[in-house]
């Protein structure tokens, strides 16, 4: 009773001051905007890794005029170690085929000739090969007299995991700014409707009303505003991402080899759910102060 | 070990409790050398004792600035007394942890000069929410704040916008919401202070008819006019100190002139 009590005296105060909550619920959402976009970027960033990581792959350069015999000996070789699961022989002509193909480097390049592109052994490792494994494989392969150049993309990984983490200090960075900024923001406009209802909250004090039914409604009306916010905000991040994810993917395919998602279902619960909790915490503190009559 | 003595909540002052047979017997209000100072070498209230039988009505008169309004936030709690007790239904009010103090206002309806009612509110819902607060299902508050209004004389205007009343409904209204919990005490702080002199006579008829069914009442007024039309008992409050006739001003036995009585 004394919920529902609350959740119509809330639903009143939201409709009293819908400007006020408004304005409140907009600057919020574009502080959660921020926050998801980051978001946004940190799980692109992690599925570019993941697929990257579990599709292990070696590409071995050849040396010019290579002998045939030492090429075909190798992918014997290849063929029989337990870690590979397959390998591909890619001729010049070939590597300049599918550079051309991929390559939108917004300059005719069909020009250039094969042997600038060197022949390779496209080694792809059988799932779950951890990265030390690669590079010891890597290292042992380029031994080999037929091999020029080894690349494991171990740097690669490396500067991903780096880039990571700092998209996940930033995030995070981000999370405690917009938590911030909603106890704030929220703190600020629930003290404004408590001042603009000092009234009724006297009326029910003298009345005999606990501070638990004084605050009930305020604490609903904070948590509906973060959760508003969080939602307008995702909302805005998911129009913005089926507008955009038709152009942006085959560009980031053929650079990273991997699709544009959107935030996962858990980010976006724990975005609204936390939303919410700080909206209600950032309301009741502010509205604490106000309830001795 | 000697620690600090904890106040409990008194039962009666819980949701639900009832008082019991022997509290019904003894005075609704007591209050025994009660001092309440706002500046230390002067205080508002000095060694006040006074006594409220069940089912009295008085006046509590006095100059403005007397002390009246403490003298009934001490009761209703928003002051605390300073030394002295104030025993309400045989419970020191004075001693009340916060936590209980709605459970005492919700035995008290509390009236005002300043009417304290919400503009924006309909007339049910400034009466209602005397018994939101004690979580009363809807349908009983319907009822219980139709009874209300219609023995304050507003049956039928519950719907009606409270900022369209007049000055003497808006009182109306704050009656109907301080009877409509049923309170033992109703404690009126200047209720005909804003209003002209025969809207001032109707609203003491109203709550001579409320005290006509049980309710004690605190009437505290200035208003000679008011006071001399009734034969209830008097209470003066001047310089702090109490004094008393049992019949009002036909059987004045103080000191002072009825002009410095009512100020």
């Amino acid at each position: 009773m004394e919920v529902k009590s609350a959740i119509t005296r809330a639903k009143r105060g939201l409709r009293e001051e819908r400007r006020l909550y408004i304005v409140a619920v907009t600057s919020l959402a574009v502080a959660f905007i921020c926050l998801g976009a980051t978001l946004l970027g940190v799980t692109n960033l992690d599925a570019a890794a993941t697929r990257w990581g579990q599709s292990g792959r070696i590409t071995l350069f050849l040396r010019d005029g290579a002998d045939p015999q030492d090429i075909a000996q190798l992918r014997v070789v290849l063929e029989g170690l337990a870690d590979v699961s397959e390998v591909t022989h890619v001729t010049p002509a070939q590597a300049r085929e599918s550079f051309l193909e991929e390559a939108d480097v917004g300059a005719d390049l069909s020009k250039l000739p094969s042997e600038v592109f060197p022949a390779s052994l496209e080694v792809v490792l059988v799932q779950g090969v951890t990265r030390e494994r690669s590079e010891s494989i890597a290292m042992r392969l380029a031994q080999f007299r037929a091999v020029s150049d080894v690349e494991s993309y171990g740097r690669w990984f490396q500067k991903l995991d780096h880039l990571l983490w700092g998209a996940r200090m930033l995030a995070g960075g981000l999370a405690l700014l917009v938590m911030f900024c909603v106890v704030a923001v929220i703190g600020n406009t629930i003290r404004l409707a408590v001042a603009r209802r000092r009234q009724e909250i006297e009326v029910m004090k003298l009345c005999g009303a606990t501070n638990g039914f004084v605050r009930g409604p305020f604490v609903l009306e904070g948590m509906f505003q973060g959760f508003a916010s969080a939602l307008l905000a995702v909302l805005s991040l998911l129009v913005g991402y089926l507008v955009l994810h038709d152009s942006v993917d085959s560009t980031l395919a053929a650079l990273t080899g991997s699709k544009v998602v959107f935030l996962g279902a858990r980010t976006v619960v724990a975005l609204l759910v936390g939303g919410a909790v700080i909206g209600a915490i950032g309301s009741a503190v502010s509205v604490r102060r106000y309830l001795a009559v | 070990m000697q620690g600090t003595k904890v106040v409990r909540p008194f039962p009666f002052f819980r949701a639900g409790a009832r008082a019991s047979q022997p509290q019904l017997s003894k005075p609704i209000l007591v209050l025994e050398d009660v001092y309440k100072f706002f500046r230390p070498d002067q205080p508002t209230l000095r060694g006040v004792d006074l006594s409220v039988e069940r089912g009295e009505f008085a006046f509590i008169t006095g100059p403005s600035g007397a002390g009246k309004s403490t003298l009934l936030k001490l009761i209703y709690r928003e002051l605390r007394v300073d030394e002295g007790r104030v025993l309400f239904c045989g419970r020191d009010i004075g001693r009340l942890t916060d936590k209980s103090i709605p459970f005492l206002r919700r035995n008290l309806g509390v009236v005002f000069q300043d009417f304290r009612i919400i503009d924006h509110w309909t007339v049910f819902e400034n009466v209602a929410v005397a018994l939101e607060i004690v979580s009363m299902p809807q349908r009983l508050i319907r009822s219980r704040v139709a009874e209300a209004l219609e023995r304050v004389g507003l049956a039928g205007r519950g719907p009606e916008q409270t900022s369209n009343l007049s000055g003497g409904e808006k009182q109306r209204v704050a009656v109907a919401r301080a009877i409509v919990p049923e309170p033992a005490l109703i404690l009126a702080d200047e209720p005909t202070g804003n209003l002209d002199p025969h809207l001032a006579i109707d609203i003491l008829t109203l709550f001579e008819e409320i005290n006509s069914t049980g309710t004690t009442v605190l009437f505290a007024t200035h208003d000679h006019s008011l006071i001399s039309k009734r034969d209830h008992r008097l209470i003066s409050i001047d310089d702090g100190r109490v004094s008393e006739a049992q019949q009002g001003l036909k059987h004045w036995q103080g000191s002072s002139g009825i002009h410095t009585l009512v100020g």
